[in-house]
């Protein structure tokens, strides 16, 4: 193909020869641009696809689908799955991932409050510890975790809770809140 | 008619490449000791100027500018004397060049490390800077075009107008994208807020890469490559396509950086499908180089000149091939935020930039001294280094950045996070980032045996400036005028050329469609296919008759094709930013998180700014389960309208943070700054301790809220006034909170104005009284304005 005729010019020295494109490049231009008229088109004058919040709408409106499974979680059924021990198991896990850092490895406080002693700030029934997992304290920096944890998770940690109660871990950080009502 | 000796200079060039060499190596040493930080955070050696999250763009703006900006000016410099057949139309403008740039370069490595930054990414530098380098760069427009004037060769090079298309778009870029408001030598405010600052942010930031280190080195490889193969360009016509599509295009592409982010779906569509078109002209480029090449391939078995040059000219082929399918959305949802996209920039940087410098070196330097490449051995280990190191590095980004973003997005059967602590997908790559800091320490290696081998080559030598003869014709009146065939002047052919009005008529047709219905827009579409069949019958036929070609014409007129480059790039630009900018008003002006920042709060911002935290924490959570889960409700763009700067951020090395503001107690980021690892095992954060210790300036508080005010924040007079006491009220309910846990630290300590700024995050002012009942927030319905609650105090 580069034969002399197809010499454009010279520039100091450098030949330009002036070869035709290449098929296979021509098709990925025109391919790329074909694409990109029909991508605007169809998002954007059409409206025929959702934009990104419909996108979302769509995946929450799924994962809540997936999510209606669960039971809802109640002092009985907590106080059931404090005795399951591979319940308990996966609950110390998630503990030791997401709550030892403030709360101490055994629970005895430190960032956090105590979880061993029988001082409680917003409640020490099960459910009452549930809720402040699930839904947290915001004035005291407390995490709201059902978003992220996911339901399960969460009662599985309330259980493993529920037995750290009362071991008052010695060192253990002084009380806040409230004895326990009984 | 005589003759004419021209003798170059070539000094510039040798002062150049000294300087790209030796900032070259600075930049990728800073490179491999942010990598080991990330990889051992003791790394950070626990002092402010050598933290990663200041030494991050340190390294960034070293390559950049200092590495390829000192190997650009060289190949310039050398090349446009040769292709111009003259000499730089001025010494002196040269030599403030030269050394002007220097000193930018110096401010540069003495403020970053000192956190005088401010946070636009690739833009850190500080508005006298910033000054600076629009002084130097004016220098040096003017230096070149002078030197056009001058020049003996009537027709323009295609490396000519790469560098062109440089010069004009990086003025753009800078100037537009470094607008702020000083409030002192040291610190100012982008001018530009939220959604409006990230879209001007990233067209620039993503112009930088086009324009800074894509078109002047393919100017570079179309002069050099040539050169060193001894072979013709594979083709003129396919330089012109690719030239044209690739000014006009790339500057429509930087909203690809914003996909899925609070920035308007029409925008991010536009970048999009301009990225996807890139695909093409990019490939023109690398295309018109490898195939320079045809009928010499045997030459890359003996020559690391070809060696280099050749493996840049792929490495910028893979990289035009990543980007475009980085930008598609559902590839970008993955792939964004994490080490992926590092990945991607340094098969960049180091495959094409590197290695497309080391080759211009290693050719251009042994006939700058007259004599032989010292060791061409040395060289072709340094290609080995250098090539096994790029893709250590690629493929353990590619293998962090893929992991990662899997990871992030894993779910349970029952819909919740895999892996609900971010920290775990931090453990899960860290031998990635053993293999990384490997790989480059690699290239580095290698990069400091081109320097050794190019001292040796030029110690062998002397100094030798080119030179070159030319015959000067007198000017020849009786030819000019040609009564007969009456030619009409030059800038009428330039303005009614064919080529010009087929591509304003589509281009005009294709405005249309922005806002067409559906039937009219398949009528447009169909108008411009017709359209651009009839262009490109009409060229044939013209071509076929042998007619002068309009490119040819401004290929002669370097006014005229500077000119038509200007507009080239600014359709893209104005069509994107200027509705943004424009519509500011159509955010709506309401919500929860719209009231101003406190003065407290505005500080800690500041320092927020000041530490780079933005290098590893994003502020932008996008639509997906997968993130409101982990991270909280969907950032929204009217949260960000009094965000100047924004602080989105481009990477997650650690969590978002946009809705921090409430998660966790004081306490709990006093400790995490004091000692990541005490709140977050496994973290590889650096520690902030100096937080602790260093004193805001308190006085500050009231001239930052006048400078916001001028921005347009609706701070009343009283606000301005009594800054300072709500200042010292709101870090006192802070540092009484903190002393209830046991620590100490003074109200107007560094630590509780970022503590401030923290807890405010994704939520309104926290001095404040609590606005009302918070409704359910779902994109498009919004709680009640709470503005006035503000007013009204």
């Amino acid at each position: 193909m580069s034969d002399k005729s197809l010499v454009h010019s010279v520039y100091d020295g450098i030949e330009e020869h002036d070869n035709h494109l290449p098929n296979w490049w021509l098709f990925i231009l025109w391919t790329s641009i074909v694409f990109s008229a029909g991508y605007w088109f169809w998002f954007h004058i059409a409206e025929a696809g959702p934009d990104q919040l419909g996108e979302y709408a769509a995946e929450s409106a799924e994962v809540a689908k997936r999510a209606s499974g669960s039971t809802p979680a109640s002092d009985d059924m907590l106080l059931t799955l404090a005795k399951d021990s591979g319940v308990l198991d996966s609950g110390k896990q998630v503990f030791q991932a997401n709550c030892a850092a403030c709360h101490g490895a055994q629970g005895q406080g430190l960032i956090g409050p105590n979880l061993t002693d029988a001082y409680w700030m917003h409640g020490g029934s099960p459910m009452a510890i549930h809720r402040v997992v699930a839904d947290g304290v915001v004035a005291k920096g407390m995490p709201a975790w059902e978003r992220t944890l996911g339901a399960e998770r969460v009662k599985a940690v309330t259980a493993y809770l529920l037995t750290l109660k009362g071991t008052d871990v010695p060192g253990g950080k002084a009380p806040q809140g409230e004895p326990e009502q009984l | 008619m005589h003759q004419q000796r021209i003798i170059y200079d070539d000094t510039t060039v040798r002062r150049f490449i000294l300087a790209s060499v030796l900032f070259g190596i600075v930049g990728m040493a800073v490179g491999a000791l942010v990598a080991s930080q990330l990889a051992w955070w003791q790394a950070n050696l626990g002092i402010p100027y050598t933290t990663y999250s200041r030494l991050r763009p340190l390294h960034t703006n070293a390559v950049i500018f200092a590495f390829v900006g000192n190997m650009m000016f060289a190949g310039i410099y050398y090349s446009t004397q040769r292709l111009l057949k003259t000499r730089m139309a001025s010494d002196l403008l040269s030599k403030i060049h030269f050394w002007g740039w220097q000193l930018i370069i110096v401010a540069a490595a003495i403020s970053l490390p000192l956190g005088i930054t401010t946070s636009k990414e690739y833009a850190e530098l500080e508005w006298p800077i910033d000054l600076a380098i629009t002084v130097i760069w004016v220098v040096f427009a003017i230096n070149f075009f002078w030197t056009l004037a001058k020049r003996h060769e009537k027709n323009l090079y295609v490396a000519i107008w790469f560098y062109i298309a440089t010069i004009v778009t990086v003025a753009v870029l800078h100037i537009v994208n470094s607008l702020a408001l000083p409030l002192s030598p040291l610190k100012s405010y982008s001018v530009f807020a939220g959604v409006q600052d990230a879209l001007v942010q990233w067209w620039y930031g993503h112009n930088a890469v086009a324009f800074f280190l894509t078109t002047p080195i393919l100017g570079i490889m179309y002069y050099f490559l040539p050169k060193a193969a001894e072979r013709p360009v594979y083709s003129y016509r396919l330089s012109i396509i690719h030239f044209w599509a690739l000014v006009f295009i790339y500057i429509w592409a930087g909203p690809h950086h914003l996909l899925y982010t609070a920035l308007p779906d029409w925008a991010q569509s536009l970048g999009m499908i301009f990225s996807v078109m890139l695909w093409a002209p990019s490939w023109g480029g690398m295309l018109n180089g490898l195939l320079t090449l045809k009928g010499a391939w045997y030459k890359l078995r003996e020559d690391p000149v070809l060696k280099f040059l050749i493996a840049g000219v792929t490495f910028y082929g893979m990289a035009t091939f990543e980007g475009p399918l980085l930008s598609i959305k559902s590839v970008s949802a993955l792939g964004h935020y994490t080490d992926w996209i590092v990945g991607h920039v340094h098969s960049g940087a180091l495959g094409w930039n590197g290695f497309m410098a080391a080759g211009m070196f290693y050719w251009l330097v042994p006939r700058l001294y007259g004599t032989k490449l010292h060791s061409t051995r040395s060289a072709d280990a340094h290609f080995w280094l250098g090539t096994v190191g790029i893709l250590l590095y690629m493929v353990s980004m590619w293998i962090s950045g893929v992991t990662q973003g899997l990871m992030w997005r894993a779910a349970n059967p029952d819909g919740t996070l895999l892996y609900p602590n971010f920290v775990e997908t931090l453990l899960a790559i860290r031998p990635m980032y053993i293999v990384r800091f490997v790989g480059g320490s690699m290239y580095l290696v290698g990069f400091v045996m081109m320097a050794w081998n190019l001292w040796k080559t030029a110690r062998a030598g002397k100094a030798v400036d080119g030179e070159t003869t030319i015959v000067v014709e007198p000017p020849a009146p009786a030819t000019e005028p040609a009564p007969a065939s009456a030619p009409k002047p030059g800038w009428v052919q330039v303005v009614t050329g064919r080529p010009l009005i087929f591509a304003i008529a589509i281009l005009t047709v294709t405005m249309f469609l922005g806002w067409a219905q559906p039937v009219r827009a398949l009528v447009l579409m169909g108008a411009i296919v017709v359209l651009g069949e009839f262009a490109w019958m009409v060229t044939r036929r013209d071509r076929e008759a042998g007619r002068p070609s309009w490119f040819g014409l401004i290929e002669g007129r370097p006014l005229a094709f500077t000119v038509l480059t200007l507009i080239a790039i600014l359709i893209g630009g104005v069509a994107e930013l200027l509705p943004t900018i424009m519509l500011k008003q159509a955010v709506p002006a309401h919500g929860q998180a719209q009231a101003p920042y406190s003065p407290l709060e505005l500080q800690g911002r500041d320092l927020y700014v000041r530490e780079g935290c933005y290098t590893c924490h994003s502020q932008m959570i996008r639509p997906f389960v997968a993130e409101t889960q982990r991270y909280g409700d969907v950032s929204r763009a009217e949260e960000f309208i009094y965000d100047h700067p924004f602080q989105w951020g481009s990477k997650r090395t650690g969590p978002d943070l946009h809705r921090l503001g409430g998660k966790y107690p004081n306490l709990w980021h006093y400790t995490h700054m004091m000692d990541p690892r005490a709140t977050s095992p496994g973290s590889n954060m650096p520690p902030y301790p100096w937080l602790a210790e260093q004193r805001i300036t308190v006085k500050d508080a009231p001239k930052k809220l006048a400078l916001m005010q001028r921005l347009g924040v609706p701070y009343s007079n009283a606000d301005v006034d009594g800054a300072e006491v709500r200042q010292k009220a709101q870090a006192e309910v802070i540092t009484a909170d903190l002393a209830t846990q046991g620590v100490q630290v003074a109200w107007d300590s560094e630590m509780v104005a970022i503590i401030a700024y923290l807890q405010r995050l994704g939520r309104g002012p926290q001095d404040l009284p609590a606005p009302p009942e918070k409704a359910p927030e779902s994109p498009g319905r919004l709680p009640a304005a709470t503005i006035a609650s503000e007013e009204a105090r």
